[in-house]
C-alpha cells in the first residue's frame, strides 16, 4: 500500500526523516516494498502491510497512529470539521442480508460536480491514485484517510428514494462504473465498464428497478456520479468479508475498496468516516443541503478487553520486560488499561510475582485477541533485536527415521560406487493421478522414476565430451505416486498409502528401480557406530570407512558455483605419434596451453597405444563459447594454428 | 604462442567434473539437507517425514488457514482432481502439523522436530520460482520455550550452513499458525537476505494438534531449502536443481 510521507507528517508533525522511516518500518512493523523520492520533502513509500494489520494500517491515519504510539510521538488531526445543518430525510433504507453489517446513507442535495480543487488533486496523484471529480474524489480520499471505504450514487438515477441492501438474483446483471480496475482505483474513467452476471452469492446495493452496485467492490454506470449529477446518496457501510473477498475474486475486481473489507474491518469505523466525508463534502459544496443520516448498525461491537500477565508475554518471548516499559508502551499508544501489580504466575520454575493488565482493545484492533498477541505486540515495539539467542539442548532420544536411514543408506551405497545424483521432476505427461490447472505435459503426478532418470541420461551422454567422462552413471531418490485411489479420510486422518519412496540408477547397461526399502534391505546401516566398528549386516559385508567421504568431506562453505554454457560444443580429436618422453612433455604442453584459451576443459588424452615400436597419443579437445555457438569454421582456424605449432615446435608426426 | 589473434571464444569455466572419475557425486540440495540435520540433529531434533500429497486438513486447518480465508490464498496450491480434500502440499510445515499431534497423543512434554522434502506451488516458473522445490520446516515445545530459544537453534542451524561469521534478526511478520509471527534474515558475504519465516505456534494450532495451549508452548521455523543453496553457493537458477545435468554437482 502506497502512503505518502508528508500525508503522514499532517498527522505526526514530528516525524523523523524519511531514511530513517523505512528501518523503523522494516524492523518494528513491515516491509517497506520500496521508498521513491519525490521532492525534497516528498517520499512514496510502498508498504506490505500484513493480513493481520489491514483492519488498522491501509489508511494514513492507520500508520500515523501506529508511528506516533511507536515512536512516542504526538498525533493530532489537523482536519477543521464542519457540521452541515441537517434537515429531515424520506430516504428509506432496508438491510436484507446479515452480510451487511452496518449501512450509513445519507442524501446531501445541490453538489456541484467538476474538476476537483488543487490541493485535492495533490492528495490524489501523492499515492498514485487519478482525480476523477469533486464528489468521487471526496469518497476516495476519506478511503484512503482513514480506511473506511465510501460511496457516492447520483439521487436522481435512482429508481425511488430508497435502497435495498439484499443478495443478488440468479441471473441479474450490473455493468461496472468505468473501466474493470485492479486495485489501482474505483475511478470513473473513459473506458466502458464491464457486465457482470451475478448470482445469490453476491451481495447487493439495489433500487426498485435493479442493481446499482456491487456492496463493498465496485458501484455501477446506472447511478453513476457525473457532471450532471445534483443530488447524491452518500454511503458508508461494513460488510462481511468472506463475501467481499469471493464476489471480488470471483469478478477480478480486487478493487482498494475490497481489499480494506476482505481482511475484515470494524464497523466502528464508519461514523468517524460519515462526519470525515459529510465535512469534506460540505467544504467542497458550500451551498449543498445535508439530509439526517440514516444508520443500520443491528449489531454494535461491543468494547473488548485483553487481560495479560506480563511474566507470560516475557516468557513467550525469551526476554523480562518491566511493568514500567510496558505501561511506557501502553500509555504512547494512548490505550486504556488497568494495572494490577502483586499477581502470582506459577511456571516451571515455580511461583513469583507478576503484574497483570487489562487493555481495552482499540475498535479497530480486530487482531489483539490473546496473550499471544500481546506477545507480538511487544515483541516488534520493542524490537526483536532485544531478544538474547538462547541455545537448549534437549537430548530427548529421538526416534530414527526409518525411511531417512534407508534413503541415507541407498545414497552412500550408490555414491561409493560412481553414480551422480540427479533430483527430477515430480510431473510427468502420464500417471494416475492429476492435478487441477496442471501445466501442458505436467499434469500427472509420476509414477517412477525411471523416466525421468532416462532422459536425464540422455542429456548427460551427450554432454559426455564435456565432462570429460567415459561413462554416465546416475540415480535420483524420491517419491513416486504409482496408484490412483486415494482415501478420502475426510480431512482428519492419515493419507492412506498413496506415494512410496523410490530408488532408481542408470548406466550403460542397464536401468534399475526399485523402491528405497527394498534397495537397502541388505545394506549396512549408516551410524557413527558403524562406520567406527564396521558393523557388519547379515551377508558380512561392511561399509568401508572411506566411503563416507562423501558426507563428513565436502568444507562446502567457500565454493562458488561455476555456471556452464547453454550453447552446443564442438569436440576434435588429434592423435600424434610421440618420440620420446621429452617431447610427449612438450606436446602437452602446447595442448594444455591452447586449451586454456580456446576449449572448455583441459585436453583429454583418452587414447593410446603402440605399433611396430611408435607410440601414438591421441587427445580430445573441446570448444565452446558462454555467449554464442560456435561455427565448424571458427573451431577449423584454431585447429589448424595448433596443427602447424606442434609441427613447428616439435617433430612429430600428427596421424 | 605463435599469431592466434582471431577472435576468442569467451572463456568458459565448466567445471571440471573429475575427469575419468570413478566416484559419484551429491546433488547440491542433498549436501544442503544433511548440514542442515547435522546442525539440528545434536540439539535433539528428530528427523521426520511427512507425504508429500497432503489432506487439507494438515495442509491448511491444522495449521490455523480456515477455508475463505485470504491467507489461503497466500500460497497457490496444487489441487488434485477428482480428489477435492487432497493437495499437493504447499509447505513443509504440513508434517510439523503431523508430528505434533503424534507428540500430543504420545503425551510428550517436550519434542523437537525437523523435516526436509518437496513442496509445490502452481506458479509460472523462472529463476527464482519453480512448481516443486525443497522446504526445511521443524518446531520445538516443551513447557518453557521462548523465541529466544528459536533464536539460538536457528543460529546454529545458519552457523552450520552458512559459516560463522553469519548473523541473523528476525523481522515482524504473519503466519496465520504463529504467533508472534517473524522473518528471519542472514547476514551473508555482507549482506542481508530473507531466509525463512517462523515464530511461536499459535495456540489455536496447539489445540489442534491434542495440546493445552496454557501448558505447552514452542516455535516453528521453515524456509526453501533450494533459496539457502542459491544463496550459499551463487547459483543462479533454481531450475537448475531440477534438470538433471550432474555439471550441477559441483561440491
Amino acid at each position: 500500500m502506497k502512503v505518502s510521507y508528508t500525508w503522514l507528517k499532517r498527522y505526526v508533525p514530528e516525524l523523523p526523516e524519511a531514511s530513517m522511516l523505512e528501518d523503523v518500518f522494516t524492523q518494528h512493523l513491515c516491509e517497506v516494498e520500496s521508498v521513491e523520492k519525490k521532492s525534497e520533502e516528498e517520499f512514496l513509500f510502498d508498504l506490505g502491510i500484513l493480513p493481520n494489520r489491514a483492519h488498522d494500517l491501509l489508511s494514513h491515519e492507520g500508520v500515523a497512529r501506529e508511528l506516533s504510539g511507536l515512536l512516542g510521538l504526538p498525533y493530532k488531526d489537523p482536519n477543521t470539521y464542519v457540521a452541515p445543518e441537517v434537515r429531515k430525510t424520506i430516504l428509506q433504507i432496508t438491510v436484507e442480508s446479515e452480510l451487511c453489517r452496518r449501512y450509513m446513507g445519507r442524501i446531501v442535495r445541490g453538489v456541484t460536480v467538476g474538476p476537483s480543487p488543487e490541493w485535492l488533486v495533490q492528495a490524489l496523484t501523492s499515492i498514485g491514485q487519478r482525480s476523477i471529480n469533486t464528489i468521487v474524489d471526496a469518497t476516495n480520499l476519506v478511503m484512503f484517510d482513514c480506511g473506511q471505504p465510501t460511496h457516492a450514487f447520483d439521487l436522481q438515477k435512482i429508481s425511488g428514494e430508497a435502497l435495498t441492501i439484499r443478495a443478488a438474483r440468479s441471473g441479474e446483471k450490473m455493468t461496472t462504473l468505468g473501466g474493470v480496475s485492479l486495485g489501482n482505483s474505483d475511478a470513473v474513467g473513459d473506458h466502458t465498464g464491464s457486465e457482470i452476471e451475478l448470482t445469490e452469492s453476491n451481495l447487493v446495493i439495489a433500487d426498485a428497478a435493479g442493481v446499482l452496485a456491487l456492496a463493498g467492490v465496485k458501484g455501477g454506470n446506472k447511478a453513476e456520479v457525473d457532471t450532471t449529477t445534483t443530488d447524491i446518496v452518500i454511503e458508508v457501510a461494513n460488510f462481511d468479508p468472506v463475501s467481499v473477498r469471493k464476489t471480488a475474486r470471483k469478478n477480478n475486481l480486487l478493487t482498494e475498496s475490497a481489499k480494506r473489507f476482505e481482511n475484515d474491518l470494524s464497523p466502528e469505523l464508519a461514523t468517524h468516516a460519515m462526519h470525515k466525508l459529510s465535512s469534506l463534502i460540505a467544504k467542497l459544496c458550500p451551498e449543498a443541503q445535508f439530509e439526517e443520516c440514516i444508520d443500520i448498525y443491528p449489531n454494535p461491537h461491543a468494547v473488548r478487553e485483553v487481560s495479560f500477565s506480563l511474566d507470560a508475554v516475557s516468557r513467550i518471548l525469551g526476554m523480562k520486560i518491566e511493568p514500567e516499559q510496558a505501561e511506557k508502551i501502553l500509555m504512547q499508544y494512548g490505550y486504556s488499561y488497568t494495572r494490577a501489580d502483586d499477581r502470582m504466575s506459577t511456571d516451571s520454575a515455580g511461583a513469583h510475582a507478576d503484574t497483570v493488565f487489562v487493555l481495552q482493545v482499540p475498535p479497530l484492533r480486530l487482531d489483539l485477541v490473546g496473550t499471544h498477541d500481546i506477545a507480538e505486540e511487544f515483541g516488534r515495539i520493542i524490537g526483536y533485536d532485544a531478544i538474547e539467542p538462547e541455545l537448549l539442548i534437549r537430548l530427548n532420544m529421538p526416534q530414527k527415521n526409518e525411511a531417512y536411514e534407508h534413503m541415507r543408506a541407498a545414497r552412500q551405497k550408490l555414491l561409493s560406487e560412481g553414480y551422480r545424483e540427479v533430483m527430477t521432476y515430480s510431473f510427468a505427461k502420464k500417471g494416475k493421478i492429476s492435478v487441477a490447472r496442471g501445466a501442458k505435459g505436467k499434469e500427472f503426478l509420476r509414477t517412477n522414476l525411471s523416466d525421468g532418470l532416462r532422459e536425464a541420461y540422455e542429456r548427460n551422454r551427450l554432454n559426455a565430451p564435456l565432462l570429460g567422462l567415459s561413462e554416465i552413471k546416475l540415480f535420483e531418490i524420491g517419491t513416486v505416486f504409482p496408484t490412483e485411489k486415494i482415501e478420502n479420510t475426510e480431512g482428519r486422518g492419515e493419507v492412506g498409502g498413496v506415494e512410496e519412496i523410490h530408488v532408481a540408477y542408470v548406466d550403460k547397461k542397464e536401468l534399475v528401480e526399485k523402491t528405497v526399502e527394498e534397495f537397502s534391505h541388505n545394506l549396512p546401516p549408516v551410524t557413527a557406530d558403524a562406520i567406527e566398528t564396521g558393523e557388519k549386516n547379515n551377508a558380512g559385508e561392511a561399509f568401508d570407512k572411506k566411503d563416507f567421504s562423501h558426507e563428513q568431506e565436502s568444507d562446502s562453505k567457500t565454493e562458488t558455483f561455476v555456471p556452464w554454457s547453454i550453447y552446443p560444443f564442438i569436440s576434435r580429436d588429434i592423435a600424434v605419434w610421440v618420440t620420446d618422453t621429452e617431447s610427449e612433455k612438450k606436446l602437452e604442453t602446447i595442448l594444455a596451453t591452447f586449451a586454456q584459451t580456446y576449449c572448455v576443459r583441459p585436453p583429454q588424452m583418452f587414447d593410446t597405444f603402440s605399433k611396430d615400436g611408435r607410440t601414438s597419443v591421441a587427445f580430445r579437445l573441446v570448444f565452446q563459447a558462454m555467449d554464442r555457438t560456435l561455427t565448424d569454421s571458427e573451431v577449423e582456424t584454431w585447429f589448424a594454428e595448433l596443427v602447424s605449432l606442434i609441427a613447428k615446435e616439435t617433430t612429430m608426426e600428427i596421424r | 604462442m605463435g599469431s592466434m589473434d582471431m577472435q576468442k571464444p569467451d572463456l568458459d569455466n565448466t567445471p571440471d567434473v573429475d575427469t575419468f572419475s570413478t566416484k559419484g557425486s551429491q546433488h547440491p540440495l542433498s549436501i544442503l539437507m544433511q548440514e542442515a540435520y547435522q546442525a539440528l540433529t545434536p540439539l535433539g531434533f528428530e528427523i521426520a517425514s511427512g507425504p508429500e500429497l497432503e489432506d487439507q486438513w494438515h495442509n491448511f486447518d491444522a495449521l490455523n488457514v480456515p477455508k475463505d480465508h485470504p491467507a489461503r490464498d497466500m500460497q497457490d496450491t496444487f489441487y488434485i482432481k477428482n480428489s477435492p480434500e487432497h493437495v499437493l502440499r504447499t509447505h513443509a510445515t504440513s508434517t510439523t502439523a503431523r508430528m505434533l499431534k503424534k507428540a500430543a497423543d504420545k503425551k510428550l512434554t517436550q519434542a523437537a522436530y525437523v523435516s526436509i522434502g518437496k513442496v509445490f506451488r502452481n506458479e509460472a516458473t523462472d529463476a527464482t520460482h519453480e512448481m516443486q522445490f525443497f522446504q526445511i520446516d521443524g518446531c520445538m515445545i516443551g513447557e518453557d520455550i521462548s523465541l529466544a530459544h528459536m533464536k539460538g537453534v536457528l543460529l546454529e542451524l545458519y552457523r552450520h550452513v552458512l559459516g560463522s561469521d553469519v548473523e541473523i534478526e528476525f523481522r515482524p511478520s504473519f503466519f496465520p499458525f504463529t504467533e508472534p509471527s517473524v522473518e528471519v534474515h542472514a547476514k551473508f558475504n555482507g549482506r542481508w537476505l530473507e531466509m525463512m519465516g517462523g515464530g511461536m505456534i499459535h495456540p489455536q494450532v496447539l489445540k489442534n494438534a491434542g495440546y493445552d495451549p496454557e501448558k505447552i508452548r514452542g516455535f516453528a521455523f521453515g524456509g526453501g531449502l533450494d533459496r539457502i543453496a542459491m544463496i550459499k553457493w551463487n547459483i543462479p537458477d533454481v531450475r537448475l536443481f531440477y534438470a538433471g545435468d550432474v555439471r550441477l554437482n559441483q561440491f
